[in-house]
């Protein structure tokens, strides 16, 4: 260990980039055997492991990355899944730089570890030599159902089966998933990978009930009657709106709405709506993860022009580094200090173009933040064929919530106490629909925690 | 703890003068009490110059001066009599004497009062003096001369028992052959205050004489020595063990004196409440009286190290081994000098840890003294100048008027009786039984293995940080930053049992070893049986299984039960054995109670032996009380019930994995282990990988690693062997109440009380839950992570986690109030982790305004950065922490290992120079730099233990400020090669005081029970500051034990170190500091109301400079540029000064509002205040007694003087200094001054070395500018810190430490008398840390001869065991004999050593150097080198050995050897022979 000092950090190699636009494949390639064990032998094994403590599913880093430096495939397997239900994705989708790697202690010069790239490669190493996630043999006798099969929902149905609870979930999509099918493109996180655990799931005996929405397709009551438990995991999947005049119009979409379009188009599912930005110039306005989905999407979708809106700069997107710059290598403009003021209709109510104006960062507060000023006079106009708005989500409030004594806070999410039950016994919640939008691996935290307070309520 | 406030250990001077052929004379009596009386630097003299710790002369029966008193009574001596010596202040005592006298039918003929002048006594000794009566007693029937001296014996203990209670009571003497004639007396008033002495009748053959240094200040009048057959100057080690094993073998003891019913009376052989000295004479004693031969019985107490010493007479190791089934070593430095009435002897220690030297002279007298010149002898009267080398003795027959060598007494013993033969027929052992140890691991009979390690804490970290490492390197592994965890009792975690326990270690008083480097002392040779009637010789007590370590293999143990086994062919009844399962039902207390019970009626009804305890049996069901609560509670009960020496205890216990618990069993009973969860644990863990691994040599290296940690366990407390060892619970337990400790652990230290035996088993029951339960049995992966020694989210809290290091960085970015309360409530909220947290402000006084208190700047004062080398942290850190500390008014240490001199005088200065066992650049510039000298007598995360600097590290720069070449791996050895007692601190104090008289000497300790014993000591000592450290401390690397198990948290030290020194009136004499994870100002304000008047900053102040906590500065990897001296890593180094500034005036301002808020203005007041404390209101808190910490004791609780000024103002050197000082100021005019010198005139040339360092540094001045001709014996440390430009020439001899630290100039030792083989001019540890300039002695010298020398050049003519040792530079020239261990840790330099006789091959340590012969070609160059240093050396000191060896080069060249470390295969580097 502690190669750090003769070997540079070396992220996952990506596809060429003329390459990658032209599909949806994922752009970065698994490490190789050796490499993930020498890019893990940087590994400091500090006393205090940043990493663990930063990540919100304190996984064992430092614990699997030794093992995997010394080619201790299974050990690290079991280390990197003990904690995790999903390390394969997580090592895809996770904002590393923002957590793990953003603390770790070689990210001040030296080149954090990879730790991402190496997650994902042990667990597909693994399964490529054969080791499975371990659910338990013996049933409890207990059944759970999950509403949602996003995030959390498939996080505490795997920590149920590992403890021999029975679970069923229903979500009223056609795959499960969730935002992880829907919501994240195929580039990052292909959809086999999801497809994947789900099996593991079925193969330990979890029942999916797709294109089910609580309330209209099976009442609550039903679940109530029928498990010992339940957990709402139905995550915050309202888009936030700009407020802007004219954003209801045709050609103007929600980031979430954009990107679960293309994807049924993708997996050849029927939708409602369509949207098509062949030979378009597209306007995203946003800088987190998702509008990044969004730009590069549209790419891929062979828009004539993709340019993407922030009212901050580089520096200070809420996203993912390499997201943004993924992006910008595959040809996406970035127009940073800069928001809208208001869209321009035509008279069919289409958008043509979007009023500008430039804005700066003023000097940061106590907390330390910086807010964002407008600087007066510098409108500007930008041409648009799709607007797309990537500017945060909500969580839904289902109607069963209020019907059934499930109270939720002003934003809207779900209450839950500390074991993450609802205002209503026996019901728990996790995830978006909790928290807000908030990362995949807090949702997945939420799981795991519920699924260890619902197995407590059973002994 | 309080108990500990008035403790006390003692060492001192010591010596005995005899006419060897039993002529009694005056001037026997006249010459003792001047040689006692010019040792008095070695004890301690009060302000008054009358008040001492004590002394005493232990005197041949003055006949004609009694037939003479008596006559004036009208009494005439029979020819048979004894002579009591009795102190006492009740006259009813004198009845019972003569009751019990009567009884055993002796009678008390006549009364003496002893005549004395209480004039010559100091206000505490006349306070306490006893009235003094000798009282004369014959025998009341016609018994034989054998029976009286018995009988005497056995009247006295039973006098003593009787009045056991009575602590003014005390028998001094009672003998038909000595007497005695000691107390509270300095030695030059001895004969003032007895008038007796002053009788030219009183004429006696021998005397032995002894000055006591206590480290307490209410020394009493029976601990003054010599005692009844002894004087011992050292410290017994392993007493706790010694005295337990005596009691168990006096459980069954048949005396061929006295009958059975004689020998019930006996009890108690050894006194209580007595000295450890006082015990070693008690036992040898009882020895004596009972017919054990007196040579058999010290060397049995004192034997040689004979287990790894395989050139020695194998009839003598014959002797060793058998005599070791009966005895164990009383292990510690000891030089005891001893008499029965018809022989003398003196004896020292395995390892020569004091000095004893002697002279022969032509009337016929020997004298043994710790020092030389004691008596001014004509040389040409002397006959022999010699000293006692390692493990010799020698001995006086006085009745045929012989002196003994040690190989005369040897080849005495050794005939005796067939000794090999009795081994050969009885003796077994295991490995014989044995094809291929270790090829199996017994399975474990049921359940779930990964439940068991869960149950037994073997988590993935364990695996990871603990066994891992032992199966790779066959050691234990490196750690390094401190601990930063809370007591086991504090814990919320799962903690092992012997969390519980901490290492004791020896500091000061008594010297750990090296268990690297002199490893040949060292023994892990384990015995099992039952132990015989030791008053016997005979070859039953061969009768013994035995193995070469405590730790067994599963064939070990299989061979040991067979042995015990009826249906075996091998049993043998005195081996009977039974396994013991430790389950436990409903409640752990009565479990363990039945389980003894068990044991007991097993031994005694069914005869068995050898108990196995084994908890092999736990699973789902069944769960098992702690091994070491079992071990320790049979071991007791078993004594309690007389039957211990019947039964040898062996373990077979999961809880074994780290040397640790494997020694907690020992020290609690054990005498092997058979630790299989670790076999199983590295089978498992081998076999996971996949590969086909032959599996013994991997559990070989495992038990390696375990018996490494054994021999560093034992070597912090300066314990030799495992059987001095075993029963010594040398632990400090922490936590446990006084029931378990009274049950199972009694005769450890206990602190703060708590938890009982129902809150054990609740821990326990929930630990068999968790590793039981169904919430874990589908995990994927199935062991517990740790956290125990990293940081884990959900594991054992640690103080420095990632949230503290991260707001502690942002702090001192920022500089801003708001990021300092993040860090506040990070600690303050930590809830009860550590001892202050369970301590409220409690003020008296109402708030105040914050103008009102101290200025930041009157904190600063106060503040101090703990001592960190270069070296250890890179240039960039070390200097950072200077200029922020000295630009705030702190001050910075340097730690150990030098400084540039281009930064004394600058803001880069480290005003704190520290001195340590490697004495690294430790030059007189140097030490006259600083405003502080530091000597580090123990550090925080390994107490007791040396550490290296490996090659890797040493820089070019680092190279030369520690005056070695770069790349040369540079070793601290555990003890300080000049301290091994406190009379030599003091010493060693004193020289620094001679060298820089305006630096104020600190001294720097590590809390343990009995810190402040020693703490009072230093003060005696007269040292200026005392640093108590927490075993939290940071450190560069140690092992990954010591770091988690040795030492105790500052705060109990403080708190005892505080109140010890204020008991003792000592507390005005010396600042008090400590250090520990100090990180708010609570933290502070919380340490001054313990005590401290000062805190230093360690870690904090490291991560204050970027120090993110890695662990891993021992790899040179540090990513910030710290604890590296790597280049690349060093521009990653963030820290700046302003960061230090920032940090530090929060912490000061955070003190100062708590200041404001409790009503008080300076920390000066609120010192020892710890009243201003209360124990928080918490149910958990009660189970402990935190209420005794905050007891306060009436008087100054802060330094008041400037200076502990000695009582020795060394005029004789201020003298020679006014003289000098002409050629100091003007170097051209050198100047040569003669003058007489004595041993009483010490660190000759250190305070001129000082003076022209001032001036010059180390350049000093041109050579012999001053040149000083002396005439006589010099006292300890001639020529110490020796600069450029002085010249020593002495007509006489020196002492010990010669040269120490010199670093220029030259010291010649020649006598009028020419030398030879026995003739000695020189004592122990001479050069060490030596940096330059030359020592030319024509004659002996002793132990430890150059010990880490790393420049000076030296010739000899022969040296005692350990030469070279640790030496990194320099030439040595040893011109006739060495003794063992050459060049063990040598890592540079070169040695040419003379063999006429063919014998140093032997004494080499192999280990890192090697000897080649320099008459060939390729050796020219060190030929004619060596060549031109002889003449030159025959020019000063015109030796007739140099002179034949130049006269025939070419014939004795071929005698030569050259020694130089292995790894270092250039050309000899010629400097400039002149």
């Amino acid at each position: 260990m502690q190669k750090f000092f003769e070997l540079d950090r070396i992220d996952a190699k990506k596809r060429d980039v003329v390459e990658r636009v032209k599909d949806y494949n994922e752009i970065y390639e698994v490490f190789r055997p050796l490499k993930a064990e020498e890019q893990a032998e940087r590994c400091v094994q500090c006393g205090d492991p940043y990493c663990h403590n930063k990540c919100p599913l304190h996984n064992l880093i430092p614990q699997w990355l030794k093992s995997i430096a010394s080619n201790d495939l299974e050990l690290a397997f079991n280390l990197s899944n003990e904690p995790s239900p999903f390390p394969e994705v997580m090592g895809r989708i996770c904002p590393h730089d923002r957590l793990c790697e953003g603390d770790c202690t070689l990210n001040d010069g030296h080149g954090a570890i990879t730790i991402g790239s190496i997650e994902t490669f042990i667990s597909e190493d693994g399964f490529k030599n054969g080791l499975k996630p371990r659910f338990s043999d013996e049933k409890v006798g207990k059944k759970v159902a999950i509403i949602g099969a996003g995030p959390a929902g498939l996080s505490v149905a795997t920590f149920l089966l590992r403890e021999g609870v029975d679970v069923e979930i229903f979500d009223k999509q056609n795959r499960a998933g969730g935002l992880m099918t829907y919501g994240i493109p195929g580039f990052k996180l292909d959809k086999s990978i999801i497809a994947r655990r789900v099996d593991f799931l079925k193969e330990a005996g979890a029942k999916f009930t797709q294109n089910c929405e609580v309330g209209k397709d099976i009442s609550f009551k039903e679940l109530e009657e029928n498990y010992d438990a339940i957990f709402i995991g139905t995550g915050a999947t309202k888009g936030r709106k700009s407020g802007l005049k004219g954003e209801n119009a045709e050609n103007c979409y929600l980031s979430m709405e954009f990107l679960t379009i293309i994807q049924k188009k993708l997996f050849n599912e029927e939708c409602e709506l369509q949207v098509n930005v062949k030979e378009k110039r597209v306007i995203v306005i946003g800088g987190g993860d998702t509008a990044m989905d969004c730009v590069r999407t549209s790419l891929r979708e062979k828009a004539r022009t993709v340019k993407c809106l922030y009212r901050r700069d580089s520096e200070n997107m809420p996203g993912s580094k390499k997201e943004y710059i993924n992006a910008k290598e595959e040809g996406v403009e970035f127009e940073f200090f800069s928001s809208p003021k208001s869209l321009v209709l035509n008279k069919k109510g289409e958008i043509k173009s979007i009023n500008m104006i430039k804005t700066k960062l003023t000097n940061p507060d106590n907390s330390g933040r910086r807010k964002v000023e407008e600087i007066e006079g510098s409108e500007y106009n930008l041409k648009a064929d799709i607007v797309i708005f990537a500017l945060g989500f909500d969580s839904v409030e289902y109607p069963f919530f209020n019907e059934n004594g499930i109270e939720v806070d002003k934003w809207g999410g779900v209450k839950v106490d500390k074991n993450y039950q609802t205002t209503k016994a026996g019901v728990y919640a996790g995830g978006d629909c909790h928290r807000g939008a908030d990362l995949v691996v807090t949702a997945v935290y939420d799981g795991r925690e519920a699924a260890k307070a619902i197995v407590e309520s059973f002994r | 703890m309080r108990d500990l406030f008035t403790a006390f250990k003692d060492n001192c001077g010591f010596g005995l003068l005899a006419s060897i052929d039993n002529t009694p004379s005056h001037k026997n009596l006249e010459d003792a009490i001047i040689s006692l009386s010019r040792m008095m630097h070695r004890g301690a003299v009060a302000a008054d110059g009358k008040s001492g710790d004590g002394s005493g002369l232990l005197l041949s029966i003055p006949k004609k001066f009694f037939a003479l008193e008596l006559k004036k009574d009208g009494i005439t001596l029979p020819e048979k009599y004894a002579v009591a010596m009795v102190f006492y202040k009740d006259e009813s005592n004198l009845d019972i004497i003569q009751e019990i006298c009567e009884n055993n039918d002796l009678k008390v003929f006549y009364k003496r009062e002893v005549p004395v002048d209480t004039d010559a006594l100091g206000v505490q000794a006349i306070e306490s003096l006893p009235k003094m009566v000798q009282l004369f007693v014959t025998p009341n029937s016609l018994i034989g001369t054998r029976r009286f001296d018995a009988l005497i014996y056995l009247s006295r203990k039973e006098i003593e028992f009787k009045l056991e209670n009575n602590n003014d009571f005390y028998i001094p003497s009672f003998s038909t052959e000595v007497i005695s004639y000691k107390g509270l007396v300095m030695p030059t008033h001895i004969k003032h205050f007895y008038k007796d002495l002053s009788s030219t009748d009183f004429e006696i053959s021998f005397c032995l004489f002894h000055q006591r240094f206590s480290t307490n200040t209410l020394p009493q009048w029976k601990l003054a020595q010599p005692f009844r057959t002894i004087a011992h100057n050292g410290e017994i080690n392993s007493i706790t063990a010694n005295r337990f094993n005596v009691m168990a073998k006096a459980e069954d003891m048949k005396s061929d004196v006295f009958n059975d019913d004689e020998m019930s009376r006996l009890v108690n052989i050894i006194q209580s409440q007595m000295s450890d000295s006082a015990s070693v004479d008690n036992f040898f004693e009882f020895l004596n009286v009972n017919g054990v031969d007196f040579f058999k019985a010290a060397r049995a107490m004192f034997p040689a190290p004979w287990q790894n010493a395989p050139h020695m007479d194998a009839d003598l190791r014959a002797f060793y081994e058998y005599t070791s089934t009966c005895f164990e070593p009383w292990d510690g430095p000891a030089a005891v000098s001893m008499t029965d009435g018809r022989y003398i002897g003196c004896v020292l220690d395995r390892n020569g840890l004091r000095p004893a030297k002697y002279i022969i002279t032509k009337d016929n007298r020997i004298l043994i003294a710790s020092e030389y010149g004691v008596l001014d002898i004509d040389e040409d009267d002397i006959v022999e100048k010699g000293r006692l080398q390692s493990g010799e003795m020698i001995g006086i027959d006085l009745k045929y008027g012989k002196v003994l060598k040690s190989n005369d007494i040897d080849d005495y013993l050794k005939t005796k009786e067939p000794y090999g033969e009795w081994l050969n027929e009885n003796m077994t052992y295991l490995q014989e039984h044995m094809d291929n140890p270790f090829s199996k691991v017994t399975e474990i009979p049921k359940g779930v293995l990964e439940a068991k390690q869960r149950y037994f804490n073997i988590t993935h970290e364990v695996i990871d940080q603990v066994i891992e490492p032992m199966i790779k390197e066959g050691k234990e592994s490196t750690a390094s930053m401190g601990d930063d965890t809370p007591l086991a009792a504090f814990s919320n975690t799962q903690r092992n049992f012997s969390d519980f326990f901490k290492q004791k270690f020896a500091q000061v008083t008594n010297p750990p070893i090296d268990p690297i480097r002199e490893k040949v002392v060292m023994s892990l040779n384990s015995g099992f049986g039952e132990i015989r009637n030791i008053l016997n010789d005979d070859s039953n007590h061969a009768k013994r299984l035995k193995n070469s370590s405590p730790i067994l293999s599963a064939e070990n143990l299989e061979i040991i039960l067979d042995f015990g086994n009826e249906s075996d062919p091998k049993y043998e009844e005195s081996y009977k054995a039974k396994m013991y399962n430790t389950s436990f039902g409903d409640s752990l207390e009565n479990s363990l109670n039945i389980l003894v019970e068990n044991i007991l009626k097993d031994i005694i009804d069914d005869g068995i032996r050898t108990v196995v305890l084994d908890d092999r049996i736990l699973d789902s069901e069944v769960k098992i009380m702690p091994m070491l609560m079992v071990v320790g509670r049979v071991n007791q009960y078993l004594l309690e019930n007389k039957v211990r020496h019947l039964a040898t205890i062996i373990v077979s216990s999961g809880e074994v994995y780290d040397s640790h618990m494997a020694a907690s069993m020992i020290a609690f009973g054990a005498s092997a282990i058979y630790p299989y969860m670790l076999y199983k644990t590295v089978l498992k863990v081998t076999e996971r990988k996949g590969v086909e691994v032959e599996i013994a040599p991997l559990l070989k290296k495992v038990r390696k690693a375990l018996d490494s940690g054994l021999l560093k366990i034992m070597s912090k407390m300066g314990i030799a062997t495992i059987a001095s060892y075993r029963n010594s619970k040398l632990f400090d337990i922490i936590g446990l109440d006084k029931q378990i400790v009274n049950d199972c652990f009694d005769g450890a230290f206990s602190l703060l009380n708590g938890l009982g035996y129902s809150d054990i088993q609740e821990r326990i029951e929930l630990i068999h839950k968790n590793s039981y339960c169904d919430k874990i049995k589908n995990r994927i992966y199935p062991l517990n992570i740790g956290g125990f020694y990293k940081f884990l989210e959900g594991g054992e809290y640690h103080d420095y986690s990632p949230s503290v290091v991260h707001a502690i960085h942002r702090l001192s970015e920022t500089g801003k109030k708001e990021d300092f309360d993040i860090l506040k409530d990070l600690i303050e909220n930590r809830d009860k982790k550590f001892i202050r947290d369970f301590f409220d402000l409690n003020s008296d006084k109402k708030s105040i305004s914050l103008d009102e208190v101290e200025p930041k700047e009157a904190i600063f004062k106060r503040f101090v950065t703990a001592a960190m080398s270069l070296g250890s942290i890179s240039p960039e850190a070390h200097e950072c922490l200077a200029e922020a500390m000295n630009t705030i008014g702190g001050m910075s240490n340097s730690g150990e290992g030098g400084e540039d001199s281009a930064r004394f005088n600058t803001i880069k200065n480290s005003k704190i120079k520290q001195i340590a066992s490697g004495r690294f650049g430790v030059t007189p510039a140097y030490l006259r730099s600083a405003d502080e000298l530091q000597i580090k007598v123990a550090q925080g995360a390994k107490p007791g233990e040396g550490g290296q600097l490996p090659g890797h590290k040493v820089t070019k720069l680092i190279g030369r400020l520690r005056h070695t070449i770069p790349g040369v791996t540079l070793i601290s050895p555990p003890p300080h090669h000049d301290i091994y007692s406190i009379e030599d601190l003091s010493q060693l104090i004193f020289d620094l005081k001679q060298v820089n008289p305006d630096a104020t000497i600190a001294v720097k300790l590590v809390s343990t029970a009995g810190v402040g014993t020693i703490a009072a000591g230093v003060a005696k000592a007269y040292a200026d500051k005392i640093i108590i450290s927490g075993a939290d401390g940071g450190t560069g690397a140690a092992p990954i034990g010591s770091v988690k198990f040795a030492g105790n948290p500052w705060e109990l030290g403080l708190i005892e170190a505080h109140n010890a020194l204020k008991a003792n009136n000592l507390r005005g004499q010396v600042h008090l500091q400590t250090d520990g994870g100090l990180k708010t100002g609570l933290d502070v304000v919380k340490a001054a109301m313990f005590g401290a008047e000062s805190y230093a900053f360690g870690t904090g102040a490291l991560t204050v400079i970027g120090c993110k906590l890695l662990r891993i500065c021992h790899l040179n990897r540090c990513t910030v540029g710290i604890a590296t001296q790597e280049q690349r890593l060093r521009e990653h180094y963030t820290g700046t000064v302003i960061k230090v500034i920032n940090y530090f005036t929060l912490l000061a301002n955070d003190v100062r509002e708590i200041l404001a808020h409790l009503g008080y203005k300076s920390i000066e007041d609120i010192v020892g205040r710890s009243d201003l404390l209360k124990v928080i209101d918490d149910e958990f808190a009660k189970k402990f007694n935190f209420e005794n910490l905050i007891y306060r004791l009436d008087g100054v609780d802060t330094q008041q003087v400037k200076f502990n000024e000695p009582y020795d103002k060394n005029e004789f050197e201020i003298d020679v200094l006014k003289e000098a000082m002409s050629a100091i100021k003007k170097p051209s005019d050198p100047i040569i001054i003669h003058r007489d010198i004595a041993n009483v005139n010490r660190s000759f040339g250190a305070r001129i070395s000082g003076e022209i360092a001032k001036y010059y540094g180390d350049k000093g001045l041109p050579e012999n500018t001053i040149d000083i001709r002396l005439t006589g014996t010099a006292g300890q440390s001639l020529g110490a810190f020796l600069s450029n430009g002085v010249s020593i020439h002495i007509k006489g001899a020196g002492n010990d430490y010669i040269g120490k630290g010199m670093s220029g100039g030259r010291i010649v030792i020649a006598s009028e008398k020419e030398g030879g083989d026995n003739y000695s001019l020189g004592g122990n540890t001479c050069l060490y840390g030596a940096t330059g300039g030359k020592l030319y002695i024509n004659g002996q010298v002793g132990e430890r001869f150059a010990v880490r020398n790393s420049g000076a050049i030296a010739i000899v003519e022969g040296t005692g065991d350990h030469p070279c040792e640790y030496m990194t530079g320099g030439v040595i020239i040893i011109l006739g004999k060495t003794g063992v261990n050459f060049g063990a840790g040598m890592t540079g330099g070169v040695a040419f050593v003379l063999d006429t006789e063919h014998e140093f091959i032997e004494n080499i340590n192999q280990g890192l150097v090697e000897a080649r012969r320099i008459d060939t070609d390729g050796t020219d160059i060190e030929r004619y080198y060596l060549k031109k240093l002889l003449k030159d050396y025959y020019k000063e000191t015109n030796s007739k050995k140099a002179k034949d060896i130049l006269d025939n080069f070419r014939i004795s060249i071929r005698d030569f050897w050259l020694v130089r470390p292995k790894d270092m295969k250039m050309p000899l580097q010629i400097e400039d022979g002149e």
